[in-house]
C-alpha cells in the first residue's frame, strides 16, 4: 500500500492461525486413499495474503474452516468468505484470489463456488454474481494489472 | 428417453486452454472453433474423421465466439481484446480482412444477419453495435444500442427477418428492429433470474429459446401486439427447469429436426424434443437424450450441423470438441 | 642526436597526419628509453600545435597526452611545470582540442613531482574555462578523475582554494546522468564532506546537487558491461547525505517527503538513510523534525505489508531514540528524548488496550524499538507500558487476548535485555517484579497451551534479568514447573517447561535440588499402575508419558555439578530398578533414561568433579548392570532384563562414549584400562555390586545363545574408540586380534558388527607404520578369502569388517584404503552382495553416530568425501557402462549415495561430468535409486549450475515422468524438484511452463494428500513464472 492512501480498515481484528495439519499414519501409508477434505481445502486458502494488510485471510478471519465444504465424490467445493467490513471494496479481489487459488490447486473435475458469507457485505449479490461468471473471471485474469495483484496475493510473501 | 447421443469423434482442439465456441459453416462441411489460447481453428472432414485444416492467429486475448457469413466465405471472430476480426476465405485458407474496433472492452459475441449485409456485435461495455457491409468489404457502424444495464453476452439474428435479439448479464433479453437505419429495442423479455447466456431461434423464427445461469431454459413466442405503438410482444411459453445441475451456457435449436440441445456447466449435453400435440401457448418439451459426462469439464457450446440432421458439435473447458449423432435408442 | 630528432619528427608526422595511433606508444617508448625528452616532443609538435586546423591541433595534443599517460612517472618537476602551463593555456582552444587536453591533464595529476601551487592553478583554469556537463561522457570522467587524483595527493593545496573548490565541483557535476560518472562524483563529494573541506556558503548547494539523485532509481541495462549496481549507487550517495550534520536541515525534510512515496524501494532507502544519518546527529539537529519523522515512521510501520519496510522503520526509530538519548546527557534546556517518547506513547499506547486488533503489534514493536534504544529510554517506556499491560491482562478473560498481551510483555523484556548494561543500574523491571511474577504464575495455571508456553518464555526471561527474582519467586516457579511436568498432556507445553527448567536450574540450582529432583524421583518410582484393570486406556497412556518428561527434565536441569550428582544418582537407581524389575519400565523408557545421562555428559562443564562422577560412578555402574543382565541371560526367572536389548545397549554406548571423549582424559584412560582388562581378562574388580563369576570371557566366540555376552563388545567400543588420540589403549594388539576373530566368526549381527566397528575405530587411531600395514594386510587376506568363496557362511561378516575398516582408513587418507574400496567396487557386480555393497558406500560417505566421528577424536580429514569421489567416480562410471543390465542399478545407487553426501559446491562443480549418469539414474526402474538421485538433485536445483540448465529438457522430462511413479515418496520428491525448477532463470524455464502445469495437474488428484500438497506448491509457483506480479 502506498503511503499516501489510507487503508479502509486500518486496524482490523486479528485471529490466531491454526496449526499445521498433523500428519497421520494413514497419510504415510501408500495404499490408503486420502480423500480431499474440508481441512485440505482450507489449508489451500488460509495463507492467501490479504491485498491490503501483511496478514493472511485466516488471520483476518476472512476464511474459516467451517465455511469450507467439499464433496470429493461429487467433485464440488464451496467456500464462503467474510469481508472484514461490510463495504470492503476488496471483496471481489479477495474472492477472485480464492477462486484462482482453488482453480490452480484442485483437479479440474471440481466445480468451485466462491461466495460471500450471507449478510456480511453490502454488495453481496453483485460480488457473488461476478465471481460465479466464469467468462468475467477469465477476462479478469487476462488483465495483467489485475492478474498481478492476484498473483501477489497468492505468492509467498517475500519483501 | 426415446433417443440417444452417440459419440462420433472427440478432438483435442485447444490444448491447455478452454474451447469456448464452435460454429458450422452454412453447408455443414466445415466448422470453426475458438478459445482461451487466442486461436481460431478450422475443422474439415477427411474420410471418416474431422481434422484441423488451419489455425488462425490474430487476436491478443481469448477469442470468445466465431460466426460464418450466410455465403460461407467470411468468418467473424469476437475477442476479449475488444476487437472483432473479419476473415475472408481464400481457397483453403483464411486471411484477415479487417479488424473492427470500437467496443471499450471484451467483445463477447458476433452474428451475421441472414442477408449477409449486417453484422451485430456485443460487449461487456453494455452496448450492441450493428455494422453495415458494402460491396467493397467495408464495414461501417450504423447503430450503437445501449438497452442493457450490464454486459451483453450474446446476439443472434432472426433466421429470415432483420430482427436482432441480445442476452445479458442483467437477466434480460432485448429484441431490436430497424427504424429508418436506426436500431431500436422493441421488446425486453424479462423472466430469467440470472445472467442469460445464449439464445437460439427455431427454424421459422417464431420462437426463441434462451438459457441462463438460473439453470433454466425458456421458450419465448411472438404475439401480435394489440396496443400497436410498433412494439413487439414476446411471451414465455415454456420453462425447462429441473434438468440442469448448473449454469446452462448454450442452447441450439436444430432448424432441420426441431430438436433443442443445451450445453451445461454440469458437464452434460442434453437434447429436448417438443411434444407437437401440446397447446401452442403452453409448449411441452421432454428430454430426448442426454450424456451426463459429455465432457470432463463445463460444456460451453452446442451447435447442430445445418445440413446433416442430428449431427451435433459440443465443446468444453478442457479444450475438447466432441461430435455426436442423435439416434433412435435401440434399447 | 640529429638522427633521433628526425625519428621523433617522423613519429609526430605519422601520428598527426598519418593518423597511425600506434606511433604514440613508439614515441612513449622513445622517451622512456631516453632517446628523446618530453620537451623535445613538445618542440617537435610545434607545427601541429600551431596549425590553423583545430583537428590537427587536437591530434597534436592527443599525441602528447597519450605519451604522458605512458610516462608521467618519469617526468621531472620542471617538465611538469612547463607542461601544466602549456595545457592550462590551451583550455580556451577549440572544443575538439579539449578531450585530448583533459586526458593530458589527468595524466599530469598523477605525477608525484607536481610543483607546489600547480594543483590550484590547474583547477582554477579548469573551473574557469570548461563547462563540464557539455563534455562527452569520457571527458567528464576525466575531470572527475583529475579531482580524485588531486584530492589524494594535494589535499592541503585544494583546501587552500577554500569554498571555490567546492563551488567548482558543484558546477562540474550539476546535471550528471551517467551512473559510472556519478559513482566518481559521489566519491569526490564524499571526500569533501569526510575530509573536512570548507563548504563555505555552499552547503545547501552541495546537498542539492547530490540529493537530487535520492532515492536512487537505477536499473542496470541487460548485459551491462560496467556492472554498476543500484546498491553501489545507493551506498555511495547515502555516505554523502549522512556524512555531516550540516545536511540535517535539508536531509530530514527530504526523507519525510520520500517516505510518502509509492515505491517500496524508495521507502526502504529513505528509512535506511535515516538510520544512518541520525547516528551522526545530535538532538538539536533533529529537534524541529521530530514530529514529522515520527508521523512518517508510525505510518509506515502501521500500514506496510512488507516485513523489510517494517524492520527498517523500527531500526530507524531505535537509531532516532538512541540519538536523542545521547544528547540528553549534555543536557540542554529541553528534554527532547522525553518529548519524543511522549509522542510515541501517545500514538501507540492505547493500541495495547485492543489486543485483538491488528495495530497492537505494530504499536508494540514501535514501543519496543524505542525501548531497546538506550538505558534512558527503557525506564521511561516500561514505566508507562508495563502497568498498563499487566492491568489489561488481569482485566481480560479471553485467552487469545491474554496471550497477545503476554507476548507483548515478553518482547518488552527481550527488548530491554538488549540495552541493559547491567552493572550498578537497577533493573528496570524491579518495580513490576511482583505483578509480573503473579501474572506469569497465573498464565502457567491456565489450560490454554499457547498461553502456558508463552508464560514459560517470560519466566525464563525474568530469571535471566540479573537481580530481579527473589528466592521465593524461584521456589514458586519450580512448584509450577513440577506441576506442569507431572500433569501436562500437551507435548509442546512439556517441552517448553523442560527448557525453562533447564535455564532456571543453571541460575538457581538450589530450588531444583531440594524440590524438583526429589519430586520427580518419587514420581518415577511410584511404579506402574497395575491396580484396577478396569482403568481406562487413555489414562494408562498418559501415565506412561510422565516418565518421559521427568527424564527430559532431569537431564535439562543438570548443568551445575551439585544438580548433576543428584540427578545422575536418580537415573542410575532407575536403571538398576529396571534391571531387577523393581520398577517395570519399557525398553523405550530405559533408553530415555540412558539418553538423559548422555545429555548430561554432553552439557556439563568438564571439571574434575563431574569427571569423577562419570568415570568412577556412572560408567562402572552401567557396565556392571549390563554384565549382570548379560550373565542372567534368559535366566531362571524367564524374565529378560531390558538391559540386554540392543536399543538400550546402544544408548549406553553413547553415555560411555560421550564421557570418555569429553571428560577428563586421565580419568578416561583409567576407565579404558579397566574396561580392556574386563573384556580381555574378565577382571571385574572395579565393578560395583561385585558378585560376578571369576572366569568371564566376553570376547570369546560365543557358544550357543550366549550372544547376550558377546554383544557387550559394543560397550568396549564405546569406551576405547572414543578416547582422545593421546590416550593409549592398553594391550591393543591382543585386543585387535580378538576383535578380528570375533567379527569374522560370530553369527550374531550386533556382536560381529560391533566387533568390526571397534576394530575399525582402533585402526583409525593407530599410528602409521609397518605394524599397522601388516595388521591391515592380514585382515584383508582373511576377509578376501571369505568373500571370494561363494559358499562361505560368513561372507556378510567379512563384508562388514571390510567396509568398516575401509571407512577407518579412508577417513585418515591411509594409502591402503584404495585396496579395500576397490574390493568394494568389485562387489557391486556380485550377485548376492551387490546391493549391500551399494548401500555400503553410503556408510562410507556418512557420519556414523557411535564411532569414527570427530566427536570421538577419530582421524577424519575434512575433504575425505571429495577425495574419495574424485578418485573413484571414473571407476564407477566405467563399471556402470560395463555392467550387465541387472547390475546397473547397483552402480547408480552407489553413485547417488556418494553424490548425495558431497558438499554442495563440490556437487555443483562435479555435476557436469555426472549429469548424464544422474539423468540415467532418474529413469532407472529402481525406486531407491530414483529417490536417492532426487534427494541429491533437489539441493543442487536451488542454485543450478549452467551444465544443468543445458540439460533442462532431459531433466524436465524425467522429473515429469516420475510424477506418476507408484511410490509415493518418489512422487513427492520429484514434485519438490519440479518446484525447485521454478526458481531457474525465467527465460530458460518459460518454454516448459505449459507442459509442467499440465503434467503436475494430474498430481493434484493423487490419492495421497502429501503428494497433492507438493503438487499444489509446485504448480502454484509455476503459475507465477512469467506471470505479472509473479516472477
Amino acid at each position: 500500500m502506498s503511503g499516501g492512501t489510507r487503508l479502509e480498515n486500518a486496524n482490523p481484528v486479528i485471529f490466531q492461525r491454526s496449526g499445521e495439519r498433523l500428519l497421520t499414519a494413514s497419510e504415510e501409508d501408500e495404499d490408503v486413499h486420502d480423500p480431499i477434505d474440508d481441512r485440505e481445502i482450507f489449508d489451500l486458502i488460509r495463507s492467501i495474503n490479504d491485498p491490503e494488510h501483511p496478514l493472511s485471510l485466516e488471520e483476518l478471519n476472512v476464511v474459516e474452516q467451517v465455511r469450507v465444504k467439499v464433496n470429493d465424490a461429487e467433485s464440488t467445493v464451496s467456500v464462503e468468505f467474510t469481508p472484514t467490513i461490510p463495504h470492503c471494496s476488496m471483496a471481489t479481489l479477495i474472492g477472485l484470489s480464492i477462486k484462482v487459488k482453488l482453480l490452480r490447486s484442485l483437479p479440474d473435475r471440481f466445480k468451485i463456488d466462491v461466495c460471500i458469507t450471507p449478510g456480511t457485505h453490502t454488495s453481496e449479490v453483485a460480488v457473488n454474481k461476478q465471481l460465479a461468471d466464469k467468462e468475467r473471471v477469465a477476462a479478469a485474469l487476462e488483465n495483467s494489472s489485475l492478474l498481478e495483484v492476484v498473483n501477489q496475493c497468492l505468492s509467498t510473501r517475500s519483501i | 428417453m426415446k433417443e440417444a447421443l452417440s459419440l462420433v469423434q472427440r478432438l483435442s482442439a485447444h490444448p491447455d486452454s478452454r474451447c469456448w465456441f464452435v460454429s458450422w459453416n452454412p453447408t455443414g462441411t466445415l466448422f470453426a472453433s475458438c478459445g482461451g489460447d487466442k486461436a481460431i481453428r478450422i475443422w474439415g472432414r477427411e474420410g471418416d474423421s474431422w481434422i484441423c485444416k488451419s489455425v488462425l492467429h490474430q487476436h491478443q486475448r481469448t477469442v470468445r465466439k466465431v460466426a460464418w457469413s450466410p455465403c460461407g466465405n467470411y468468418l467473424a471472430s469476437a475477442s476479449f481484446d475488444a476487437t472483432t476480426c473479419i476473415w475472408k476465405k481464400k481457397n483453403d485458407d483464411f486471411e484477415s480482412l479487417t479488424v473492427l474496433e470500437g467496443h471499450e472492452n471484451e467483445v463477447k459475441c458476433v452474428a451475421w444477419a441472414p442477408s449477409g449485409n449486417l453484422l451485430a456485435t456485443c460487449s461487456r461495455d453494455k452496448s450492441v453495435w450493428v455494422w453495415e457491409v458494402d460491396e467493397e468489404d467495408e464495414y461501417e457502424c450504423v447503430t450503437v444500442v445501449n438497452s442493457h444495464t450490464q454486459d451483453v453476452k450474446h446476439v443472434v439474428w432472426h433466421p429470415t427477418q432483420e430482427l436482432l435479439a441480445s442476452a445479458s448479464y442483467d437477466n434480460n433479453i432485448c429484441i431490436y428492429k430497424d427504424e429508418d437505419d436506426d436500431w431500436e429495442c422493441r421488446a425486453t423479455l424479462q423472466g430469467h433470474t440470472s445472467t442469460v447466456w445464449s439464445l437460439s431461434f427455431d427454424g421459422t423464427g417464431q420462437r426463441l429459446a434462451s438459457c441462463s445461469d438460473d439453470r433454466t431454459v425458456k421458450i419465448w413466442k411472438e404475439y401480435p401486439n394489440e396496443s400497436g405503438e410498433g412494439d413487439l410482444l414476446w411471451k414465455c411459453v415454456c420453462t425447462l427447469s429441473g434438468y440442469h445441475g448448473r449454469t446452462v451456457y448454450d442452447v441450439a435449436w436444430c432448424p432441420l429436426t426441431g430438436a433443442l440441445a443445451t450445453a451445461c456447466g454440469d458437464d452434460a449435453v442434453r437434447v429436448f424434443k417438443e411434444d407437437e400435440s401440446a397447446n401452442p401457448d403452453q409448449l411441452v418439451f421432454s428430454l430426448a437424450a442426454q450424456v451426463t459426462k459429455a465432457h470432463s469439464q463445463d460444456v460451453n457450446c452446442v451447435a447442430w450441423n445445418p445440413q446433416e440432421p442430428g449431427l451435433l458439435a459440443s465443446c468444453s473447458d478442457n479444450g475438447e470438441i466432441a461430435l455426436w449423432r442423435i439416434q433412435e435408442d435401440s434399447t | 642526436m640529429a638522427a633521433d630528432s628526425v625519428v621523433l619528427l617522423s613519429l609526430v608526422e605519422e601520428f598527426v597526419s598519418g593518423l597511425q595511433d600506434s606511433k604514440a606508444k613508439d614515441t612513449a617508448t622513445g622517451i622512456k628509453d631516453g632517446q628523446f625528452t618530453i620537451l623535445q616532443l613538445v618542440e617537435a609538435l610545434g607545427l601541429s600545435l600551431t596549425s590553423s586546423q583545430p583537428q590537427t591541433r587536437a591530434r597534436g595534443v592527443q599525441l602528447l597526452s597519450e605519451v604522458l599517460q605512458y610516462c608521467y612517472e618519469d617526468l621531472t618537476e620542471r617538465e611538469v611545470e612547463v607542461l601544466i602551463c602549456f595545457y592550462e593555456n590551451r583550455l580556451k582552444d577549440h572544443y575538439v582540442v579539449i578531450p585530448p587536453l583533459l586526458q593530458g591533464l589527468r595524466a599530469l595529476t598523477k605525477c608525484t613531482v607536481l610543483p607546489p601551487g600547480s594543483a590550484v592553478s590547474m583547477l582554477r583554469s579548469l573551473f574557469q574555462d570548461i563547462h563540464v556537463q557539455s563534455l562527452m561522457l569520457a571527458e567528464r570522467s576525466c575531470v572527475y578523475n583529475m579531482l580524485i587524483n588531486l584530492m589524494e595527493t594535494r589535499e592541503a593545496e585544494l583546501k587552500g582554494l577554500g569554498a571555490d573548490f567546492v563551488f567548482g565541483f558543484i558546477q562540474s557535476m550539476d546535471g550528471e546522468r551517467d551512473p559510472r560518472n556519478l559513482l566518481l562524483a559521489f566519491q569526490i563529494a564524499n571526500n569533501i564532506i569526510r575530509r573536512g573541506y570548507n563548504l563555505g556558503t555552499f552547503t545547501e548547494e552541495l546537498f542539492e546537487v547530490t540529493s537530487c539523485y535520492f532515492p536512487i532509481d537505477f536499473t542496470p541495462p541487460p548485459n551491462d558491461p560496467h556492472g554498476i549496481t543500484k546498491e553501489e549507487l545507493i551506498e555511495a550517495l547515502r555516505a554523502i547525505l549522512t556524512g555531516t550534520p550540516k545536511f540535517a536541515e535539508f536531509l530530514l525534510p527530504l526523507i519525510i517527503e520520500k517516505l510518502d512515496s509509492d515505491i517500496q524501494s524508495s521507502k526502504l532507502d529513505s528509512l535506511q538513510t535515516l538510520t544512518a544519518c541520525v547516528s551522526q546527529y545530535e538532538h538539536k539537529d533533529l529537534a524541529e523534525f521530530l514530529e514529522g519523522l515520527w508521523a512518517s515512521l508510525r505510518r509506515e510501520v502501521f500500514q506496510t505489508s512488507s516485513e523489510r519496510i517494517e524492520s527498517a522503520g523500527l531500526a530507524a526509530l531505535t537509531a532516532l531514540t538512541s540519538c536523542l538519548s545521547r544528547s540528553v546527557l549534555n543536557s540542554d534546556s529541553e528534554d527532547s528524548l522525553g518529548i519524543f517518547l511522549d509522542l510515541v506513547l501517545k500514538d501507540c499506547k492505547h493500541h495495547l488496550c485492543e489486543p485483538d486488533l491488528k495495530l497492537v503489534w505494530p504499536s508494540a514493536k514501535l514501543l519496543q524499538a524505542a525501548c531497546s534504544a538506550s538505558s534512558r529510554a527503557s525506564p521511561i517506556l516500561t514505566a508507562a507500558v508495563m502497568p498498563l499491560l499487566t492491568e489489561q491482562y488481569n482485566n481480560t478473560t479471553q485467552c487469545s487476548h491474554r496471550r497477545t498481551l503476554l507476548e507483548v510483555i515478553q518482547r518488552f523484556i527481550q527488548s530491554v535485555k538488549t540495552s541493559q548494561s547491567a552493572e550498578n543500574e537497577e533493573n528496570v523491571f524491579l518495580p513490576f517484579r511482583q505483578s509480573l511474577c503473579s501474572l506469569v504464575f497465573s498464565a502457567l495455571s491456565e489450560t490454554n497451551s499457547s498461553l502456558q508456553i508463552t508464560a514459560t518464555s517470560v519466566l525464563t526471561l525474568l530469571a535471566q534479568q540479573t537481580g530481579l527474582l527473589l528466592d521465593s519467586d524461584v521456589e514458586l516457579a519450580v512448584d509450577h514447573l513440577i506441576r506442569l511436568l507431572l500433569t501436562e498432556e500437551d507435548e509442546k507445553v512439556s517441552l517448553a517447561v523442560v527448557e525453562c527448567a533447564g535455564t532456571l536450574a543453571e541460575l538457581h540450582p538450589a530450588a531444583f535440588i531440594t524440590k524438583l529432583i526429589p519430586r520427580l524421583k518419587k514420581e518415577m518410582f511410584s511404579g506402574p499402575i497395575e491396580q484396577d484393570s478396569n482403568r481406562e486406556a487413555p489414562e494408562l497412556q498418559s501415565r506412561h508419558a510422565v516418565p518421559q518428561w521427568c527424564l527430559s527434565a532431569l537431564a535439562a536441569v543438570s548443568t551445575q555439578p551439585s544438580v548433576v550428582q543428584e540427578s545422575t544418582s536418580v537415573l542410575l537407581e532407575l536403571l538398576s530398578a529396571a534391571h531387577t524389575g523393581a520398577v517395570s519400565l519399557s525398553v523405550e523408557e530405559v533408553v530415555m533414561a540412558c539418553r538423559s545421562l548422555q545429555r548430561i555428559a554432553e552439557q556439563i562443564q568438564d571439571t574434575e568433579e563431574t569427571g569423577r562422577c562419570f568415570h568412577d560412578i556412572i560408567i562402572p555402574r552401567l557396565l556392571s548392570l549390563a554384565l549382570q543382565a548379560a550373565l542372567q541371560g534368559e535366566g531362571s526367572s524367564g524374565r529378560r532384563s531390558p538391559l540386554v536389548e540392543e536399543a538400550v545397549l546402544s544408548a549406553m554406548v553413547s553415555v560411555i562414549s560421550t564421557s570418555c571423549s569429553r571428560l577428563q582424559p586421565i580419568l578416561a584412560a583409567q576407565t579404558a584400562s579397566r574396561t580392556v582388562s574386563l573384556f580381555l581378562d574378565g577382571d571385574v574388580s572395579f565393578l560395583p555390586d561385585n558378585s560376578f563369576p571369576s572366569h568371564i570371557q566376553l570376547l570369546k566366540k560365543p557358544q550357543g545363545d550366549s550372544w547376550s555376552q558377546s554383544q557387550m563388545v559394543c560397550l568396549l567400543m564405546g569406551c576405547v574408540c572414543s578416547l582422545p588420540r593421546s590416550v593409549a589403549v592398553p594391550h591393543v594388539d591382543q585386543l585387535l586380534s580378538q576383535l578380528e576373530d570375533m567379527s569374522c566368526t560370530c553369527s550374531h549381527p550386533l556382536s560381529y558388527t560391533s566387533a568390526a566397528k571397534c576394530f575399525a575405530g582402533l585402526v583409525n587411531k593407530r599410528p602409521q607404520g609397518d605394524s599397522l600395514d601388516s595388521l591391515i594386510q592380514r585382515m584383508m587376506k582373511r576377509v578376501c578369502s571369505e568373500l571370494d568363496s561363494a559358499s562361505s557362511p560368513v561372507r556378510t561378516q567379512a563384508f562388514t569388517l571390510m567396509i568398516w575398516v575401509a571407512k577407518a582408513l579412508l577417513l585418515r587418507y591411509h594409502p591402503l584404503s584404495t585396496e579395500l574400496t576397490d574390493k568394494l567396487f568389485s562387489l557391486l557386480d556380485d550377485t548376492n552382495l551387490g546391493p549391500m555393497a551399494a548401500e555400503g558406500i553410503s556408510l562410507l560417505m556418512s557420519d556414523s553416530v557411535d564411532v569414527l566421528n570427530r566427536g570421538c577424536h577419530a582421524d577424519v580429514r575434512i575433504l575425505y568425501r571429495q577425495r574419495f569421489f574424485s578418485e573413484n567416480s571414473a571407476k564407477l562410471v566405467q563399471g556402470f557402462s560395463a555392467a550387465s543390465q541387472e547390475k546397473k542399478p547397483n552402480y547408480l545407487k552407489a553413485l547417488s549415495n556418494i553424490v548425495n553426501k558431497l558438499p554442495k559446491q563440490v556437487q555443483v562443480t562435479e555435476l557436469p561430468a555426472l549429469l548424464m549418469l544422474l539423468l540415467e539414474a532418474l529413469s532407472c526402474p529402481d525406486q531407491g535409486v530414483q529417490l536417492s538421485t532426487l534427494s541429491c538433485l533437489e539441493p543442487v536445483l536451488m542454485d543450478p549450475p549452467p551444465a544443468l540448465i543445458q540439460q533442462l529438457e532431459a531433466l524436465v522430462s524425467r522429473l515429469l515422468a516420475l510424477i506418476c511413479s507408484p511410490a509415493m515418496n518418489v512422487r513427492t520428491a520429484s514434485l519438490r524438484c519440479i518446484h525447485a525448477l521454478s526458481r531457474f532463470p525465467i527465460h530458460e524455464i518459460l518454454p516448459f511452463r505449459a507442459r509442467v502445469l499440465q503434467a503436475v495437474a494430474c498430481a493434484l488428484d493423487d490419492k495421497k494428500r502429501l503428494v497433492r500438497r507438493e503438487a499444489v506448491q509446485a504448480r502454484g509457483e509455476w503459475f507465477l513464472v512469467g506471470s505479472p506480479g509473479g516472477r
